[in-house]
């Protein structure tokens, strides 16, 4: 099966191409960014189609990364690849930020937790650990670095992610073995491709991931009072 | 020629498709619009961040639900057209994505619409009307009076100097306790009151720019509210009623400047035109045909369907600037401010 993944969610705008059991990548585009993902992901994507053989018609699914991430940038990503979905009648899968950046460490920490420390400002981390065998031990939050370390239990731990050295500075403070593996921005688009493929599309829904309900308070101040 | 059209630019996700038959009759084929009015009830207003989460989530079953009732398949449409602002850009990105996902996927042409130039055009899907006429655009984020000359070419002729009509009376239901959107709850209520019980400012009322004011009226309606408060149910009913007929009086009194000022840059006007949420109200509309009539002009109201933001007025937007060649490409982007000024009509091609 042939895969179209799309990540917008944290420090970049990525889109690839993937069949199943490929070493690489039939096409693929990343561009580092901060902002700017809703402008340039659609060019990005048209790019690398042309680049692919048998256009859209190829295609057997997409897969986007569904958070945790920047909210503008998760509803730009899952907006694509929904409508993808839809014009081209193939099922589309939600794949997790801190999934993607652990997996290219799966089965290659022996005996380390590995865990995924992404940056979510005001020094909060979105964080989540799992075995080195890729079992779930911490599952995703949003916590402080500190609380993010002492989650990890005894370690030692193989960390990735843009908060990786944030945590890790928190780790050895208490005395933890902890490894900054890589600390990019955004995970390996080819990695989004691969778990995208093994995706259950009933329990990985195309669906942002917010972790936080939205900041508003009712408002009924300006009310008259009524006999 | 058949064309998709997506609005996401407020609290509404809707999606239709909209046709020109070999005939030249002009068809709706489908026209789904998923409401988000519950969901900001409780605030008195539009929350942009649920506004943008509720679209993304309803983005494609909506799109879905367009082709299945107009009875078509992704592959049996001309063009993608979705609106790219103005409005709340969080949800403007979610449709404009996904209206450029399913052209680049299909392999059809991709129109980027002005939320503004679509209401605008909506009489000419509805009424068929020739150029020029004048519009007055009503909405809760737009107050606007407009020389519509052609496909990408207005003469901005006036506009608020500070709240739209639509907010006007949003901000005067929730100062009575009535339900949001506050449109259609201060209409009903000013059905059973009297209007004439309170003696509201007419803004502007008289000047030859064809500008509004709303604040100040909306002031005044608080200041004699409280006064009298605690409100009884004839009150709430009064005060509607005499606001809706300030309202009223300022509407036709500024559309009347907008038409002396549309002849003075020597525009004759072939309709007058009212488009736009609160064209919806039959007071405004009444008091606009008397307006017209005295004018010896003809009056053109969209059908209540098309009045709040819909998907048919942008996917008829799309098809007449696809007509014209006017397309956009993928890099088109969301822009919470755009005036119809910015716009240009498509130049004339050497022959």
């Amino acid at each position: 099966m042939r895969i179209l993944a799309i990540d917008t969610a944290l420090g970049a705008c990525s889109a690839c191409v993937f069949e199943a059991g490929a070493a690489a990548p039939l096409a693929q585009e990343t561009l580092v960014m901060d902002r700017g993902h809703a402008e340039a992901l659609m060019p990005l994507i048209e790019r690398v189609m042309q680049k692919a053989d048998g256009g859209f018609a190829a295609l057997g699914r997409v897969a986007v990364t569904v958070g945790p991430g920047s909210y503008t940038g998760l509803r730009v990503g899952v907006s694509a690849a929904r409508a993808i979905a839809f014009a081209a009648g193939i099922p589309a899968v939600g794949v997790t930020t801190v999934a993607a950046c652990a997996a290219p460490l799966i089965g290659r920490e022996h005996g380390r937790v590995i865990a995924a420390a992404l940056d979510a400002r005001h020094g909060q981390v979105w964080f989540q650990a799992l075995t080195a065998e890729g079992k779930p031990l911490v599952s995703l939050r949003q916590v402080s670095y500190r609380d993010a370390a002492r989650a990890i239990g005894a370690g030692p731990v193989s960390l990735v992610g843009s908060a990786a050295l944030s945590v890790a500075n928190e780790a050895w403070a208490i005395g933890l073995d902890a490894l900054v593996v890589d600390d990019a921005k955004a995970p390996n688009i080819a990695w989004v491709a691969r778990l995208g493929l093994i995706a259950d599309p009933e329990s990985a829904p195309p669906r942002p991931l917010y972790l936080k309900a939205p900041e508003t308070t009712p408002q009924d101040k300006a009310r008259l009072p009524r006999r | 020629m058949r064309v998709l059209g997506i609005e996401t630019t407020c609290d509404e996700t809707a999606a239709a498709i909209v046709s020109v038959e070999r005939s030249g009759e002009h068809k709706i084929l489908s026209n789904e619009v998923l409401s988000q009015i519950a969901a900001h009830a409780a605030y008195g207003g539009v929350v942009p961040e649920i506004a943008a989460r509720a679209h993304v989530e309803a983005i494609d079953r909506i799109i879905a639900r367009a082709f299945a009732d107009a009875g078509l398949k992704p592959g049996d449409i001309d063009a993608v057209a979705a609106a790219a602002g103005p409005g709340l850009v969080g949800g403007v990105m979610v449709g404009l994505t996904a209206g450029k996902a399913i052209a680049l996927a299909t392999g059809k042409p991709f129109i980027a619409v002005n939320h503004l130039e679509a209401h605008a055009l909506t009489a000419r899907l509805t009424d068929n009307l020739t150029f020029p006429y004048l519009l007055l655009l009503v909405s809760g984020g737009h107050t606007q009076l407009l020389a519509v000359r052609g496909v990408g070419d207005y003469l901005k002729l006036g506009g608020t100097i500070d709240d739209a009509v639509g907010e006007a009376f949003d901000k005067i239901a929730k100062m009575l306790a009535l339900p949001y959107p506050g449109g259609p709850s201060v209409e009903r209520e000013a059905a059973k009151g009297d209007s004439e019980r309170f003696d509201f400012p007419r803004p502007m009322q008289g000047r030859p720019n064809p500008d509004f004011s709303l604040s100040g009226l909306k002031t005044a309606v608080r200041l004699v509210a409280e006064r009298i408060a605690p409100l009884s149910d004839n009150d709430v009913a009064d005060l509607c009623a005499s606001f809706q007929a300030a309202i009223v009086d300022v509407m036709v009194d500024r559309t009347r400047a907008g038409l002396r000022a549309c002849r003075e840059a020597g525009i004759t006007p072939t309709t007058l035109v009212v488009a736009g949420g609160v064209a919806a109200n039959q007071a405004i509309r009444s008091g606009l045909t008397r307006l017209a009539t005295e004018a010896g002009l003809p009056m053109v109201a969209p059908p209540q369907a098309l009045c709040g933001d819909n998907g048919a007025m942008i996917a008829w937007a799309g098809l007449e600037r696809l007509r014209l060649g006017m397309v956009d490409d993928m890099g088109a982007v969301a822009r919470p401010r755009w005036p119809l000024n910015e716009l240009t009509p498509k130049p004339a091609t050497a022959a």
